[in-house]
């Protein structure tokens, strides 16, 4: 269960375990309660996250996973009666304090949606998109070499390379999801938020979007929600279950999916629930 | 109460037998276990009462719309029968009158000349070089004239004789007491046309018990007829009604059974109400269409359609003389459409901009609160009457104008100008464009903005980069149904912008638009076959194809916004 004091770091049920202890950890939460106009929906969440890995968070509907991503680059502001409280540090910088821009932590923290949401703009503008708006490039070479760059760590370059101008919403839903991954990384985060990215899609689509995720892996920590456990054990080190506003148990995915401490974790790994 | 209030009164009591009569059979039918029923109990009531009711009080129907005619036909066929020997006698006189036939072999031997001074004019205008002379064309055509008028006068001098023989023979029939009715039938038979029409309308008038336009012993035995045929139809179609009824009723109860599938009836008969309902409106439609189409044409038969779109003058002035100079008036369209687009970009440039950003305002940056409150309000404005907005412009918008550009060293501004209507207009559309802009934005998906927020992007970028462009196709049908109501607005224009037809794009001078030039030109005195009131339906036509060319494409883009996102 949750341990409620926040000083413990070395706490089994806040990191992964042992076989991660040589990766950083980029995310920190200490009890993490979120409510939507008082309706508590996440309860004393505590966890660290490792850098340059993929964390999954699973269990069933409205368990707080999604609120709890959201918590990470502070989309939950721009949600009417939405209340955070406890500490949430990336890289040791407290999320919620006044002082932190969310603009600013949004360009390091990118986020991939359920339902791919290209822009109604070419494929071109879709990537520079971020660069644009954060000033990132100085000139329309440096733009160009950014849009291709991420076009191509997206795993879309070879597709789109010859119809830039394009819209981006005419592309397959596999594909725009790679667009909004490849304008994701665009302004070089250095955690990305996936928020289901791939229950909109077919297996072929599924099957590459996880491919891109274990290739971002070298570089980002990635954090992803997802409803398939079966996703969750391919994609995922560590993986993160949670129930009713709590996170039940953490650890390394082969130990959550071989040997579940909790009862909880264990019926719904072998489909007993949710 | 009348025969026939009696009657309808008596089919309504059918029509609720029918239903009683036809759901208890339906009941009686299965024993009171309504589960065997096809139908339930209702549908089969239903079934019985609509035949029953609906052929019987369609009949009746028919009888009030066309009873006036059927009874005017037939008075009238009546009372020539009655006055034909009367006839004769007239035929008889005229043929034995030396005066008459005289008269007539003037006229025709005047027309006769009329007819060849107009042809010889027509050869020599279609002629070219050395032929063709001007001053021989004058001679002719004021020949023609003087030709045409002696016509005129022999054919009036004809009637006239004509006429008299008609009141002697009427005169000598009245001493030797003939019938009414057959004076009736001869005043009739020989009245022209439009008296014709005159007499028949005034028999029916004192048939209902109306008052007439004069009265005569005549009148009243033509009304006699006239009431005796209005009884007689009134009894007809009563009792066919009646008839019509009961067997409707006798027909569907025998129908009834349980197998029997009343629903499937009734429901092809809601049917029928419904397309009945929106034929209506499509006819409507078509007819005010065709009128206009018909008008229309009218108007460019005497003035040319490149005239009338490309003119540059407009003053249609009528002609009160055959002869008078500028007879035709100047009807050159391009000023009022000038007008009519200054008028509406000014409104524009005031609507767009405080529409857009109000709409703007209210769906994404306003809390609900606010929101709740404001958005009624902006509405309100739209719900003001346009004559209001009319004095406000006149009495309020336009004098301020006038001082500050006075005050600014301008000369002769003018009060009524293009500037205060525009302005006025605009504030009038700004609802219209704010509130569907707001209806707009609102259904850009939410995960776009999430997904522009989520790259770090502020609020007025992802406003500016994101929402806009994602709604903007909708946004052009939010100001191209804007314009349209800009283009058709008259009451506003009429009371600020004045009524000259200056081709101007000065928004301190004073102009004039479509709308407010029909209004100008259909009321008063008028003509129906002058180019003045005629012209009225091709500026009619114009904008009516202008603004429904702006209300399809605004459907078709608004359309095609949706399906992207639905």
């Amino acid at each position: 269960m949750v341990n409620p004091m926040p000083d413990n770091q070395s706490h089994p049920d806040m990191s992964a375990g042992a076989g991660q202890a040589e990766l950083p950890i980029k995310v920190q939460a200490r009890d993490v309660c979120v409510s939507y106009s008082g309706k508590q929906a996440l309860n004393h969440v505590s966890i660290d996250v490792p850098d340059r890995s993929v964390t999954a968070f699973i269990g069933p509907s409205g368990c707080g996973k999604s609120t709890f991503l959201r918590c990470l680059n502070r989309m939950n502001d721009t949600i009417e009666g939405a209340k955070v409280v406890g500490s949430l540090k990336i890289d040791g910088l407290e999320v919620n304090d006044k002082s932190v821009d969310p603009v600013v932590l949004r360009a390091n923290v990118g986020m991939v949606f359920q339902k791919p949401n290209p822009f109604p703009k070419s494929i071109y503008d879709n990537v520079a998109y971020g660069p644009r708006i954060h000033g990132l490039a100085l000139s329309k070479d440096e733009l160009d070499a950014i849009v291709e760059d991420s076009l191509k760590k997206a795993g879309l370059w070879d597709e789109v390379a010859d119809r830039l101008n394009h819209p981006g919403t005419g592309l397959s839903g596999g594909q725009q999801q790679r667009l909004v991954i490849a304008r994701a990384i665009a302004v070089n985060p250095e955690v990305i938020l996936m928020d289901e990215p791939c229950s909109a899609l077919d297996p072929i689509a599924t099957a590459k979007i996880e491919e891109l995720i274990d290739e971002l892996r070298e570089n980002y920590c990635i954090i992803i929600v997802t409803h398939s456990m079966q996703q969750a054990a391919r994609v995922s080190q560590q993986t993160a279950f949670f129930h009713m506003g709590n996170l039940v148990e953490y650890g390394t995915t082969e130990e959550i999916f071989t040997n579940p401490r909790d009862p909880r974790t264990q019926d719904y790994i072998t489909g007993r629930f949710g | 109460m009348s025969v026939t209030a009696l009657i309808a009164l008596a089919i309504l009591v059918m029509l609720a037998g029918g239903f009683y009569a036809g759901r208890s059979r339906a009941i009686q039918a299965v024993a009171g276990n309504t589960v065997r029923l096809h139908s339930l109990p209702n549908y089969h009531g239903y079934y019985v009462a609509i035949w029953t009711g609906l052929p019987a009080l369609l009949l009746l129907v028919a009888h009030g719309l066309f009873a006036d005619k059927v009874v005017e036909n037939l008075t009238y066929a009546e009372l020539r029968r009655d006055a034909a020997a009367l006839n004769a006698q007239l035929d008889e006189a005229l043929s034995t009158d030396t005066v008459y036939e005289a008269l007539r072999a003037d006229a025709v031997q005047l027309r006769g000349r009329a007819d060849s001074i107009a042809s010889d004019l027509e050869r020599l205008r279609s002629a070219t070089g050395e032929d063709r002379d001007p001053e021989r064309m004058e001679a002719l055509d004021s020949q023609r004239l003087d030709a045409l008028n002696a016509v005129t006068s022999a054919d009036e001098a004809v009637l006239d004789r004509r006429m008299e023989l008609v009141d002697g023979v009427a005169a000598a029939a009245r001493e030797a007491g003939a019938p009414v009715r057959a004076l009736a039938g001869f005043e009739l038979t020989q009245a022209p046309r439009e008296r014709r029409q005159l007499f028949l309308a005034d028999t029916l008038n004192i048939a209902h018990g109306e008052l007439p336009s004069r009265e005569s012993r005549e009148l009243v035995a033509a009304a006699s007829i006239a009431t005796r045929h209005q009884n007689q139809l009134r009894y007809l179609i009563g009792a066919m009604a009646l008839v019509v009824a009961v067997a409707g009723l006798w027909r569907t109860r025998s129908q009834v059974e349980p197998a029997f599938r009343a629903r499937n009836h009734v429901e092809s008969l809601v049917t029928a109400l419904l397309l009945f309902s929106s034929v209506i409106a499509i006819l409507t439609t078509v007819g005010i269409v065709f009128s206009l189409l018909f008008e229309s044409l009218r108007f460019f038969s005497t003035v040319p359609v490149s005239e009338f779109l490309f003119g540059l003058q407009w003053s249609p002035q009528i002609a009160l003389r055959a002869d008078q100079v500028g007879q035709s008036g100047a009807f050159g369209a391009v000023p009022l459409f000038a007008g009519t687009a200054l008028i509406t970009l000014i409104a524009m440039v005031v609507a767009v901009p405080i529409g857009l950003l109000a709409a703007v305002y209210l769906s994404e940056y306003a809390g609900p609160r606010f929101r709740a409150t404001a958005k009624p309000l902006l509405e309100i404005l739209a719900g003001i009457p346009t004559v209001v907005y009319g004095f406000f412009a006149l009495l309020t918008v336009g004098p301020f104008i006038r001082g500050l550009f006075s005050w600014l060293g301008f000369e002769d501004v003018v009060t009524q100008s293009a500037l205060s209507a525009g302005l006025v207009m605009g504030i009038m559309i700004i609802p219209f464009i704010s509130s569907l802009s707001d209806d707009v934005i609102n259904s850009v998906p939410q995960t776009l903005r999430d997904g522009s927020y989520a790259m770090g992007a502020t609020r007025s970028e992802t406003i500016s980069h994101v929402v806009l462009p994602a709604a903007l196709p909708g946004i052009v049908g939010a100001v191209l149904l804007g314009v349209s109501r800009a283009v058709g607005e008259t009451m506003i224009v009429v009371m600020a912008a004045g009524q000259g037809a200056n081709l101007t794009a000065n928004p301190l001078e004073s102009v004039t638009t479509i709308t407010v030039q029909i209004v100008m030109l259909l009321t008063g005195d008028q003509e129906f076959d002058s180019p003045k009131t005629l012209s009225a339906f091709a500026l009619g036509l114009v904008l009516f194809v202008v603004t429904l060319i702006m209300n399809v494409v605004a459907l078709r883009v608004v359309q095609r916004y949706r399906e992207k996102y639905d």
